[in-house]
């Protein structure tokens, strides 16, 4: 039995002592003249309103520098993230990419910390100014000072609307206050119009109601302190935000089946004429733009003067690409990643899907005429938030996601939102 | 003979590769969940040792909802063995009968078993779409619009929802097993119980039953641990949602993985439920062993 | 023997039929909405045979949705998978099985350990394992953990159908000068047919159908299988069923095909593993 043991410990022992030995790099090649092969991993699939950006940039960037070449992998969203971590985690040089797209905020930040991010504080300060790409644009790929991050897009959270079904309802102009929004939804189910659609099964949709509405109540100095977790949930107007989408939601604003529906179905929905409304992400414009109804776009109404000002949203840059440290060819990397995210935000404003981080050095006369427009309430602004899942990090931004996952199941009211989060977030 | 077969090297040499990976794969990947298990880690970042917090965390949070998983997987348990079983035990003993049409049946009865999970789970995901499903559809059809549900988003309706494509896949697996073993039972049984005037039912009661009964065992034993394992369907239609209504211990773990960065926590769950499989199938043996 | 009376015959027969079309009709369906486009799908010609058969879906599964690929993929994948996992065995059983040595009962109980053990378990482990090994994305990657995760019912079955093997064939072999290779391979082996067609239809069911390890594991788009192709394409065409279905008919019926030809023999492979386990 001994004997047994001993084999079976000996072969046990077999991967460890394999894992030990098997840290070395992979030879660097040189980045001068030699052909060289960058990875680079995105979530530019197929549906993608990013792709033809990405495509482009690459072309692009492969024309004018013949001796790089930069291979594109497209993961599906979620599976994404999963597998971005996993290759992390698992650490070894040749499973990871070169360039990675990454959400800015804490999803990047959890890398930087692991030391698994290439700075391109040297790159900025080198080969671009200020003029092209202001610091605050890079404020969300920004820790302790230093740039990580190059963000490709630039969105906020709109409200496209379908002026066709809007008119059937009486109504020729998007509604600019909370009384004329619910008036107005009155009016559409009256009509026999479900207002609003919102994906149940993908839950940063619901956010993408839930935070303009706790914008518009507490203002953007307030809700950037709770993201950031400076200041407590317990809030009153936040309880109230919650109770008042809720209301929506038992008046029938809300497309019942949304709530098993992922955004990709509701999206359909909204561009079939079924909803006529849409609240989500800037990148949808030039999709909504292309839909056979008049569209128009605005943001939601302010829910408390005393706190907010219509002139703030919930967005920023969200979407950067990323260089990994554990990169054979880091240095150039990092040029291509800052080049190559230039160009995917410049393609990315031409396609309207999204406003331009960098910007422009390139004619936007024949821009979407819907995107000029979100660009107008966009300069408008005098504050902005991120994202709420992107701001947290990993663990706390999934139990706030868990929550507000409850409010669109009605299980909690906004008393119970903000008593949750105040005691699992502290 | 026995001295060649006795032979130390050839022992050695023919158990070494399936040792080697038994225990490369299997074995030592659970000694490091284990030890995982006492760390918070978030899979990048150093680990920190916090001893049995995360299993403490794991049974007393209810934002994690581990008791609500493991009921899950538990109802499904139940329904697997006192349902999906019973039903595959009938079948079984119908068409271990030679009827007409036999190979028909168990050839159909045991298809869904050989068409991939994701694939069923697809398949399940379109027929329960609240506009479009044939479910609603045909309940639409029929006049009971008022049974119609949004059958994967409610959380009333979302766990029994997911558990049925479940049920429905294996009962055909389960079926060939116990039909294997009604089969085998020696027709001079069957006959001299007949001939003492038995009918069907005693028939199957007193000699069939008992004759499969390790077969029936074999058959518990998977239902369980398998309800235990339960995760591809699942992972399709819902991922655990909505509101972790239809969350099991391996959907609970990935999530804690991939999601929210816990990979020692992700590790506790799996060290559960490897002590949970276990565990099972030492019980359900014990249990057989007791009506012995 | 007594007659079953005619009402419950036609009883038996009503529930075997109703539960033959539970098991049928998803299939169908399948395969109709396949064949559809949208507005037929969501319109009126719900369950009934497409007015109109729309093989484009086929075309969009196979050139956008790669399924040919990822199917070749999953064949490379589960066939070495059975090879192994054979071999490995096979080689075990007869040390537990015909060798001499003490505390063999208590490892033939290790091994079965395996069987309970769920797979996911051990994701994290096995992932980091593989990546320090510099594994990932390729075909090993999967190969191995499936043979591992096959292992314990591999042996479960082969040592039914080895038991039944009579010493006195190696004991002759052994008097024909026969080694303990020669007895292995030209003796035991070929005798163990049976063993490889259940062993072969256990391991293809559990590696054909794995998701997880086959989604984190492989990242390069070219080295997919069937259940992650078939997951990427449905969340790319999530408003079109058309596709979805083509790639799920796809996905199925090469499996169903050969089911449909050598069915008795799938099943009676799968009989003997139950009866020998």
């Amino acid at each position: 039995m001994k004997k047994i043991l001993a084999i079976i410990l000996c072969v046990c022992m077999v991967p460890f002592m394999v894992a030990c030995g098997g840290g070395g790099q992979s030879g660097g090649e040189s980045s001068d003249g030699e052909q060289v092969t960058l990875k680079l991993w995105s979530i530019a699939t197929e549906s993608d309103a990013n792709r033809p950006a990405y495509l482009q940039a690459i072309e692009d960037y492969e024309a004018a520098h013949p001796n790089v070449k930069i291979e594109m992998e497209a993961f599906e969203n979620e599976s994404y993230k999963t597998k971005i971590k996993a290759a992390m985690s698992g650490g070894s040089s040749e499973d990871l990419p070169d360039i990675f797209f990454t959400w800015g905020g804490a999803f990047l930040g959890d890398f930087v910390d692991a030391g698994k991010v290439v700075c391109l504080d040297d790159i900025y300060a080198n080969n671009y100014t200020e003029e092209q790409i202001p610091s605050v644009m890079l404020n969300n790929s920004s820790y302790d000072g230093k740039h990580y991050g190059v963000p490709t897009t630039f969105n906020i959270v709109a409200m496209y609307a379908n002026m066709d079904l809007l008119k059937q309802a009486g109504w020729d102009k998007v509604p600019e206050t909370y009384e004329e929004l619910t008036k107005c939804c009155d009016d559409l189910v009256a009509a026999g119009i479900i207002p609003f659609g919102c994906a149940g099964s993908e839950t940063w949709c619901v956010t993408e109601y839930l935070e303009p509405i706790i914008l518009k109540s507490i203002g953007y100095e307030d809700l950037n302190k709770i993201f950031a977790g400076e200041a407590t949930w317990n809030d009153p107007d936040i309880a109230k935000s919650v109770d008042t989408l809720q209301e929506m939601i038992d008046k029938g604003y809300f497309d019942p089946s949304g709530i098993a529906l992922g955004n990709d179905e509701v999206k359909a929905n909204f561009l079939a004429g079924k909803t006529a409304f849409y609240q989500n992400g800037s990148w949808n414009t030039g999709e909504v733009a292309g839909a056979d109804f008049e569209s128009s776009v605005a943001m939601f109404p302010v829910m408390n003067a005393e706190r907010s000002t219509a002139n703030c949203a919930i967005g920023g840059p969200s979407d950067h690409l990323a260089v990994c440290s554990e990169s054979a060819n880091a240095d150039l990397a990092a040029e291509v990643a800052v080049e190559l995210g230039k160009e995917i935000c410049h393609y990315n404003y031409l396609n309207a899907v999204g406003l331009p981080a960098w910007t422009p050095d390139y004619d936007t006369s024949a821009l979407e005429p819907l995107m000029v427009q979100i660009g107008d309430i966009v300069n408008k602004c005098e504050g902005m938030v991120l994202f709420g899942d992107t701001a947290m990090s990993a663990d706390p931004a999934q139990i706030y996601l868990d929550y507000v996952a409850k409010v669109y199941g009605k299980e909690i009211d906004g008393q119970g939102f903000i008593d949750g989060l105040t005691k699992d977030l502290q | 003979m026995n001295k060649m077969y006795s032979d130390k090297r050839y022992i050695i040499l023919f158990l070494l590769p399936a040792l080697i990976l038994f225990c490369g794969v299997l074995i030592a990947p659970i000694g490091a969940s284990g030890y995982y298990s006492f760390f918070d880690w978030n899979g990048f970042t150093d680990k920190t040792f916090i001893g049995l917090s995360n299993y403490k965390e794991l049974f007393t949070s209810d934002s994690i909802g581990f008791m609500k998983a493991l009921g899950n997987s538990l109802l499904l348990a139940v329904l697997s063995v006192f349902l999906q079983l019973p039903l595959a035990l009938l079948l079984a003993l119908v068409l271990g009968k030679n009827i007409k049409g036999e190979r028909t049946f168990l050839s159909v009865y045991f298809m869904p078993v050989l068409i991939s999970t994701v694939v069923i789970g697809q398949l399940w995901l379109k027929i329960y779409n609240p506009d479009y499903g044939v479910l609603n559809v045909a309940l639409r059809a029929v006049g009971l619009d008022d049974l119609t549900r949004i059958w994967l988003g409610d959380k009333a309706t979302a766990l029994g929802a997911v558990f049925v494509p479940i049920l429905w896949q294996y009962v055909g697996y389960h079926m060939l097993l116990l039909y294997a073993g009604v089969k085998s039972v020696p027709p001079e049984l069957r006959e001299a119980a007949m001939l003492d005037g038995a009918s069907d039912g005693q028939v199957n009661r007193f000699i069939v039953l008992p004759y499969i009964k390790p077969i029936i065992k074999i058959s518990v034993i998977f239902a369980v641990t398998g309800s235990l394992k339960s995760f591809d369907l699942i992972y399709v239609l819902t991922n655990g949602g909505p509101l972790h209504a239809t969350e099991v211990p391996s959907t609970l773990m990935i999530s804690m993985l991939f999601l929210r960065n816990r990979y020692g926590m992700g590790s506790t769950i799996a060290v559960l439920l490897i002590l949970l499989c276990f565990g099972f199938a030492l019980l359900i043996n014990l249990i057989f062993k007791e009506e012995d | 023997m007594k007659k079953t009376s005619k009402a419950k015959e036609v009883f038996i027969y009503i529930g075997l039929f109703i539960w033959l079309i539970i098991n049928l009709f998803p299939v169908y369906w399948m395969f109709t909405f396949s064949l559809k486009s949208n507005p037929e799908i969501f319109g009126d010609n719900v369950i009934g045979l497409p007015k109109e058969w729309l093989w484009s879906n086929y075309s969009t599964a196979l050139h956008t949705g790669n399924m040919g690929l990822y199917f070749m993929n999953s064949a490379i994948v589960a066939v070495s998978t059975i090879l192994i996992t054979l071999v490995v065995a096979l080689m075990a059983t007869f040390a537990l099985s015909r060798l001499i040595w003490k505390r063999r009962k208590t490892l033939n109980k290790f091994f079965m350990l395996g069987l309970t053990i769920p797979i996911h378990a051990s994701i994290v482990p096995v992932y980091v394992t593989l990546s320090r090994l510099n594994m990932l994305n390729t075909y090993w990657a999967l190969i191995i953990p499936y043979s591992a995760f096959s292992l314990a019912m591999a042996i479960l079955v082969c040592i039914g159908f080895m038991n039944e093997i009579p010493h006195e064939l190696d004991e002759s072999a052994c008097i024909d000068g026969c080694g303990v290779f020669g007895i292995f391979f030209r003796i035991i082996c070929p005798l163990m047919k049976p063993a490889i067609a259940t062993v072969g239809i256990y391991t293809f069911l559990q590696c054909w159908n794995e998701l997880m390890f086959a989604n984190v594991f492989i990242s390069n788009n070219a080295l997919r299988t069937l259940p992650v192709g078939v997951q990427a394409l449905s969340g790319q065409y999530t408003t079109e069923w058309g596709p979805i279905g083509a790639a799920l008919v796809l996905a199925t019926f090469p499996t169903l095909l050969v089911y449909i030809f050598l069915s008795k023999k799938i099943q009676e492979s799968f009989i003997a593993g139950a009866i020998k386990g």
